[in-house]
């Protein structure tokens, strides 16, 4: 009995072990430019309306390449990163991926965390995409990732709550300021900004000092281009939207809507709250919680000297190929189709955003399929000049300690130059660690 | 035979024990051992999930106590769980009282009792909470009709912190149901005893059931200590660990610092620290009980 | 009538606990505006088409394919689970051996570490062996005793046993087996159903194993499915039928509670010695 005993543990520590030591077995398989029969497993995020789209993209799909079978796996997006994080340093990722912008940070800091794409140019049309976009998948020189669509925060408003207030939609940071006196004396803000996953507050804020100095926040390389300076004006800006009632403070917010998305808040629903910073592609559920026509796209503001700079872009999604993948070919081949067949367009809609792809964008242009406040945004942005947000800024660390110094400054926990100088300490340590 | 202890009940054999319990340790040694050695020794590395680990000593713990961050955690949830899991006990225990009783339709309450347990996280709680908790909300008007001024619950570290243990209080179904388990072993005659002796019903609570109930008292003491201090999700939905980090429990920070801020190593040294204290505790509930037990682990 | 005043107050603590069910169902009828704008759970309309999309599911499957899933996945495990755990608890209660208190010691401890960290490693050794996206990894622990807290929980129970009972069937000349299947079991009957509702309950519930696990949609459980449609960070969205998907989904655990509850408890003679 005690033999069987010694054997069984035995048995279980070798096991241990050689799980534990084995090195990953995974090798490169370069492309060999024939699209054989195989099948290839596609994955990406979304709420119903993509899932179904994707899902009559890949029927036309197998029709048109009856020989590669797409085996979709799809979700929500909670959790959705912890599950690709765990396929990839298991060696178990899909062939093809919609991925997050800050993931190519998290995931592929040197480059060679997903599939070389520059060597799959035969099969993946990448001269329909503008150089900038397609510099945001690029790591370390490295085509990482194709962005699919792009996208900025832009400012959107209930216009009956500013009607109701008599007030007009701000095109400059000071009528901002005095819009916010004027709508709080009524009861009423005109913006919403939030210290949440979203971190509006910080981002704001960004956007004004970015404005006024042309320096970027993070760089692309992720080295921090604001002074300690900066950092502290950005706060003081806060402050300043704070005390003019341009939003709540941190503490009537949570008080108000709890831990609750704005677009779940009754705050926002009756109309008290006026406004929204909001990416374009996703401002579709705050505007289904109002009467429809009530809420629009506002300008971005500018300067009282018209400087209208610093307004911030970055790809709202973007699809990479697993370095993994036996078939890359056909996996490049679907991408193509997935980013700019014009069928496949037409059915994709805007449900990952106005696509980057210029013949796609052409496919819904004439198909008469953009349009509603995603478009109006995007086509105000398009007039600016704006800033490319760099994945290091989309990081959740960072964000965390932006987010900290913005409640730390509303709860009068730290002055804004304490604040200030650890948000900047901090930031720079942590990108330094991640940058490695 | 050998002489019969409770150290060795009843059982028969050295190695019939042995035999009984092979499931664990083939469990234990094959999906335990190995996730809990590779998690040791990723504590000692700088490891961010996509960089080859490098080794790094004790610098994680270092860091960890060095920083606030850490402290704060732990004293959070050390104080979530010295408030909720007495008060869990004694409203789980009256509930089961309760629905001992031998009245009609008591399926139907033990039901009923058990629905939040099963609801768990699910989002109709997030909203309730927000419906009870914001700004002019149910709680706000009963503390204004006895004449309490109204509080910001969410945006206070105390409040906050006090709508979380409610949450967790109000799902008192499986701690329930384990003292349910256990007072049907009270024979009635006890009870029947005890009214000839003119002993309320109170009194015979106290006297009676409560000191016949210590062994799952001490189970639900000790399982719902465990809970409370690996609490994530009701902090996570309902407050996101704020305001100012009052309700950032250590469980958050774990599951911050490995999917969202991908410090995999640092996150792996914290759950060590974490499990030393967690063990800390329990032994620390061991010992006192044992000799009120009467047994030897 | 010497029982109102039970009646009264289990009643109205009825209604705090089984509101927020009740909202719920009513949410399923409204509109995302309206969802949040009261707190009262009767909605404006009642429209039973939402129950039929939700059914439907955005995936090729209804909803009765992954209900199908998860019982693939609770019946072996809750089996498992079970009969693995009364073992393990059996000896550790009745038993002395070598080593007894280090292993109860390791029993104990595998229940500390935050299942967070224990996920990823454990990935790893599940798509080493090739056996990710199947069911192992969700069942087989179960075989080995995987949850402590179930064998602790047992324990507890088997000590609050008389050992007379055991004695005097040693004496007719029962095994240690026998011993165990026909008179301890009986005794902890209740405690038995306890916990098999827990892992019922628990695995219902359960997402993150499953989200690493588990990759191909058509094996996705319950849990899997309920969340595919919420995202927090697209475009549209639309609540009620998310909702309406939670409500189909708590049905099975509702039931499973209702039917068990009767058996939580019965006098200990009742199970026990009679037999």
């Amino acid at each position: 009995m005690k033999k069987l005993f010694v054997y069984l543990a035995a048995i279980g520590c070798i096991t241990a072990l050689s799980a534990c030591g084995s090195g990953k077995t995974a090798k490169f398989t370069p492309p060999d430019g024939k699209l054989d029969k195989c099948s290839l497993r596609f994955s990406w995020w979304g709420g119903d309306d993509r899932h179904e789209a994707t899902l009559a993209a890949l029927k036309l799909w197998e029709q048109k390449h009856p020989d590669i079978t797409i085996i979709p796996e799809y979700g929500g997006w909670d959790g959705w990163t912890e599950k690709v994080s765990s396929q990839i340093s298991g060696g178990t990722a899909p062939d093809v991926m919609q991925v997050n912008y800050d993931w190519l940070v998290s995931l592929s800091p040197e480059g060679d965390g997903f599939y070389d794409l520059g060597l799959l140019a035969d099969r993946l049309d990448l001269s329909v995409f503008d150089d900038e976009v397609l510099s945001f998948g690029r790591m370390n020189g490295k085509l990482n990732a194709v962005t699919v669509s792009v996208s900025g925060r832009g400012l959107f408003y209930n216009s009956e709550t500013f009607r109701k207030c008599g007030v007009s939609y701000p095109e400059t940071w000071s009528e901002l300021l005095a819009a916010g006196e004027k709508m709080s004396a009524q009861g009423c803000c005109p913006l919403d900004l939030d210290i949440q996953s979203g971190s509006t507050a910080w981002y704001l804020a960004v956007v004004y000092v970015q404005q006024q100095t042309g320096r970027q926040f993070v760089t692309m390389d992720g080295e921090l281009g604001f002074t300690e300076d900066d950092v502290r004006a950005a706060l003081d800006f806060y402050r300043e939207l704070e005390d003019c009632g341009v939003t709540r403070t941190v503490r009537e917010r949570a008080n108000e809507d709890g831990n609750a998305a704005l677009y779940q808040s009754p705050s926002f629903i009756d109309g008290r709250v006026g406004g929204v910073l909001e990416w374009g592609s996703s401002v579709g559920k705050y505007d289904m919680v109002l009467p429809e026509g009530t809420l629009t796209a506002g300008a971005f503001l500018r300067c009282d000297n018209g400087e209208s700079g610093g307004w911030m872009i970055k790809p709202s999604v973007l699809y990479a190929i697993s370095k993994d993948t036996e078939y890359p070919d056909e996996a490049a081949a679907f991408m193509d189709f997935m980013l700019s067949d014009p069928e496949c367009a037409a059915l994709l809609g805007t449900t990952r955003g106005i696509p980057a792809s210029q013949r796609a964008e052409k496919a819904l242009e004439t198909g008469g399929l953009l349009g509603g406040l995603a478009n109006d945004s995007d086509e105000l942005l398009e007039e600016l000049d704006t800033v490319t947000i760099s994945p290091y800024m989309e990081l959740p660390a960072v964000k965390e300690l932006c987010n900290s110094a913005i409640e730390k400054v509303s709860y009068g926990k730290a002055d804004t130059a304490q604040a200030a100088k650890e948000l900047y300490t901090s930031a720079e340590e942590y990108l330094r660690k991640v940058r490695k | 035979m050998k002489k019969r202890s409770y150290r060795n009940p009843v059982g028969v054999g050295k190695y019939t024990g042995l035999l009984l319990i092979m499931p664990f340790i083939i469990g234990f040694s094959a999906f335990t051992l190995y996730p809990f050695a590779a998690s040791f020794v990723l504590g000692l590395t700088d490891y961010d999930g996509v960089h080859s680990p490098g080794f790094i000593g004790a610098d994680n713990f270092a860091d960890m106590l060095a920083g606030s961050e850490f402290r704060g955690a732990v004293w959070t949830t050390l104080k979530y769980t010295l408030v909720l899991v007495p008060l869990k006990l004694a409203v789980s225990l009256l509930a089961a009282v309760l629905l001992n009783a031998e009245i009609k339709g008591m399926g139907v309450y033990r039901t009923i009792f058990y629905v939040p347990s099963i609801l768990g996280s699910n989002l109709a709680i997030v909203i309730m909470w927000q419906f009870l908790f914001t700004s002019g909300g149910l709680a706000d008007q009963i503390m204004e009709s006895v004449g309490l001024p109204a509080i910001g619950w969410y945006g206070s570290s105390g409040s906050a912190m006090a709508i979380i243990v409610l949450l967790r209080l109000w799902e008192f179904g499986s701690a329930m149901i384990l003292f349910l388990n256990a007072l049907r072993d009270i024979p009635a005659e006890y009870y029947d005893a005890a009214k000839v002796d003119g002993c309320g019903r109170i009194r015979a609570f106290f006297r009676i059931t409560l000191p016949l109930l210590g062994r799952v008292m001490f189970l639900n003491l000790v399982l719902q200590t465990i809970a409370a201090m690996q609490e994530f999700s009701a902090p996570y939905m309902i407050t996101g660990g704020g305001p100012m980090k009052s309700t950032y429990t250590i469980g958050m920070l774990i599951y911050d610092e490995m999917f969202r801020f991908h410090n995999v190593g640092y996150a792996n040294a914290v759950s060590w620290a974490f499990f030393v204290l967690v063990t800390a505790i329990v032994l620390v509930l061991f010992a006192v009980t044992r000799r009120r037990r009467g047994e030897d682990t | 009538m010497k029982k109102l005043p039970l009646y009264i107050l289990l009643t109205a603590a009825a209604v705090v606990m089984i509101y927020p069910l009740l909202w719920l169902v009513g949410a399923s009828f409204k509109s995302n505006e309206e969802i949040f704008s009261s707190a009262w759970f009767v909605p404006s309309s009642i429209d039973l088409s939402v129950y039929v999309r939700a059914w439907r599911t955005v995936t090729p499957y209804t909803m009765g394919h992954y209900f199908l899933n998860t019982f693939l996945i609770i019946v072996p495990k809750t089996v498992f689970a079970v009969v693995s755990s009364v073992l393990v608890a059996y000896g550790f209660a009745r038993f002395d051996f070598p080593l007894k208190r280090l292993f109860f010691a390791l029993l104990m401890g595998s229940m500390f570490m935050p299942a967070i960290v224990t996920v990823t490693p454990l990935y790893m050794l599940w798509s080493r062996l090739g056996l990710h996206d199947t069911y192992v990894p969700l069942t087989l622990p179960a075989l080995f005793a995987a949850e402590g807290a179930f064998v602790f929980m047992l324990v507890q129970f088997f000590r609050g046993v008389p050992r007379e009972f055991d004695e005097a069937a040693r004496i007719d000349g029962c095994g240690s087996l026998r011993l165990l299947v026909y008179i301890l079991v009986p005794c902890i009957r209740p405690v038995i159903v306890s916990i098999t509702v827990f892992t019922f309950l628990w695995t219902m519930n359960d997402f993150l194993t499953p989200l690493i696990m588990i990759s191909s949609v058509e094996k996705y459980p319950l849990s899997l499915i309920l969340r595919l449609s919420a995202d927090s960070t697209g475009d549209g969205y639309e609540l009620r039928k998310i909702i309406a998907m939670s409500v189909i989904g708590l049905i099975p655990s509702a039931v499973v509670f209702a039917a068990a509850q009767k058996r939580f408890i019965g006098g200990i003679t009742e199970g026990g010695l009679s037999g």
